[in-house]
């Protein structure tokens, strides 16, 4: 406001603004910021739950199966105790299922905390600690080394904890295994990748690859919950970057990702992008 | 294990029945009182309610505290026992069902000795159990002697 004398006259020049819908914007991202964290508590809440109260009866489940197992085999016969170890096995698969679905959770609830990764140590222990778990198999793992790059170093070791056993999974039935980790560049930016020779997928189905629960194989052949895949593609999508699998029957599988935007519409990548599609 | 005692504080009736097992199966045959809320594991370390009368001088060598429980919940146990001159060195044994991560910082800061989560498969849950009958009942030696 200012105030200024001419020919006797006294004029008042002022600005007003109309508040209002400032102030209404300011309240509306402020509720959405407590409605947002209640949301959240909730689904903490929730999840402890879960975790907590689904488990129980299927502790109570398996523990009674193996009671009337160790207890009263005779009794059952030989296909009663074939029942039974079933639905000893459902119960673990169905505790399996809500671990990685809580994972799954956590992951897209979590903060992300930036640092510089070192992927290739990363992979490395990884692999050292899968081939631990199955000493008897002949795997040759190839790493390369000096890979680093920014991201959440956490989140990054389940994105190559999920896709290092993928592989060691999908080869179990291959004679001469042989994983690999290293980069190329796509778009400009690092594309990581794994790469194995084992079962692989037809592409004509990799549309279905990073959804929660979705299968490209029956359990009776491979083991899994589904549930990997869709924490990687989370974890990668929270990263700013992509993640896509090219493979073939039979011909083993490459899982490439990157952890942020690589040149738009840029055709300089090495990599034909045929899978591409489902990873956005 | 002779005068060795292990308090269970365990309000699921399957569970109860299962952690017996379980420590039978693994060849622990020290006395078990199992207390089935909070309320009542209190009553029994401290002589009151049910327990009034107690001789308080015998005290569990280990106590099994279950986190999820009616009335007073595990924690809340935990810190009664650690706030009582009574029970602030028993070793206690937290078991939790959840992989809840959260869970774990709180029971360490509460003083608990031990966090240990539950397997499904009631065979590693045995296994767990056998380790932790072996660790408490016979290799840890107690604050009390």
């Amino acid at each position: 406001m200012s105030e200024s004398w001419s020919g006797g006259r006294r004029t008042f020049i002022g600005i007003i603004t109309d508040e209002t819908e400032r102030k209404r914007a300011e309240d509306e991202r402020a509720r959405h910021a407590l409605a947002l964290e209640a949301a959240n508590k909730e689904l903490e809440a929730f999840s402890y739950s879960v975790s907590h109260d689904l488990r129980a009866p299927l502790r109570s489940i398996n523990g009674f199966s193996q009671a009337l197992l160790d207890d009263c085999a005779d009794e059952l016969g030989e296909s009663g105790q074939d029942y039974l170890h079933r639905v000893k096995a459902s119960s673990e698969h169905m505790a399996e299922l809500i671990d990685n679905l809580l994972q799954l959770s956590r992951i897209t609830r979590s903060e992300m905390k930036w640092e510089q990764v070192d992927l290739s140590a990363i992979a490395g222990s990884i692999a050292a600690e899968v081939q631990r778990s199955q000493p008897e198999r002949q795997v040759r793992f190839d790493i390369a080394e000096g890979l680093a790059d920014q991201g959440d170093g956490r989140l990054l070791q389940v994105v190559l904890d999920n896709l290092l056993s993928n592989s060691w999974k999908f080869t179990a039935k291959q004679p001469q295994a042989h994983i690999e980790f290293g980069a190329e560049r796509f778009d400009g930016v690092p594309a990581y990748f794994v790469r194995d020779n084992g079962a692989g997928f037809d592409m004509a189905y990799s549309g279905k690859l990073f959804g929660a629960f979705q299968r490209l194989h029956p359990t009776s052949e491979f083991e899994g919950t589904g549930v990997g895949l869709a924490i990687v593609q989370r974890v990668i999508h929270r990263h700013g970057g992509k993640v896509w699998a090219e493979s073939a029957v039979d011909r083993g599988a490459t899982f490439y990702f990157t952890l942020k935007t690589g040149e738009e519409n840029g055709s300089g990548g090495k990599i034909n992008l045929v899978g591409g599609r489902q990873s956005g | 294990m002779e005068g060795k005692l292990i308090l269970l504080v365990e309000d699921n009736p399957d569970e109860e029945t299962l952690t017996l097992r379980a420590l039978a199966r693994s060849g622990i045959d020290s006395q078990v009182v199992v207390a089935r809320d909070g309320a009542e594991a209190l009553d029994y370390l401290f002589g009151t309610g049910a327990y009034a009368g107690r001789d308080t001088t015998i005290m569990p060598t280990v106590t099994f505290l279950d986190l999820r429980l009616p009335k007073i919940d595990g924690l809340e146990v935990l810190r009664r026992m650690r706030a009582d001159e009574r029970t602030k060195l028993l070793p206690v044994v937290t078991l939790s069902s959840s992989d809840e991560k959260h869970d774990i910082p709180t029971c360490y800061e509460s003083k608990a000795n031990s966090y240990i989560g539950k397997p499904v498969s009631f065979i590693e849950f045995t296994e767990t159990v056998r380790q932790l009958g072996q660790y408490w009942m016979e290799l840890n030696v107690p604050p009390g002697i």
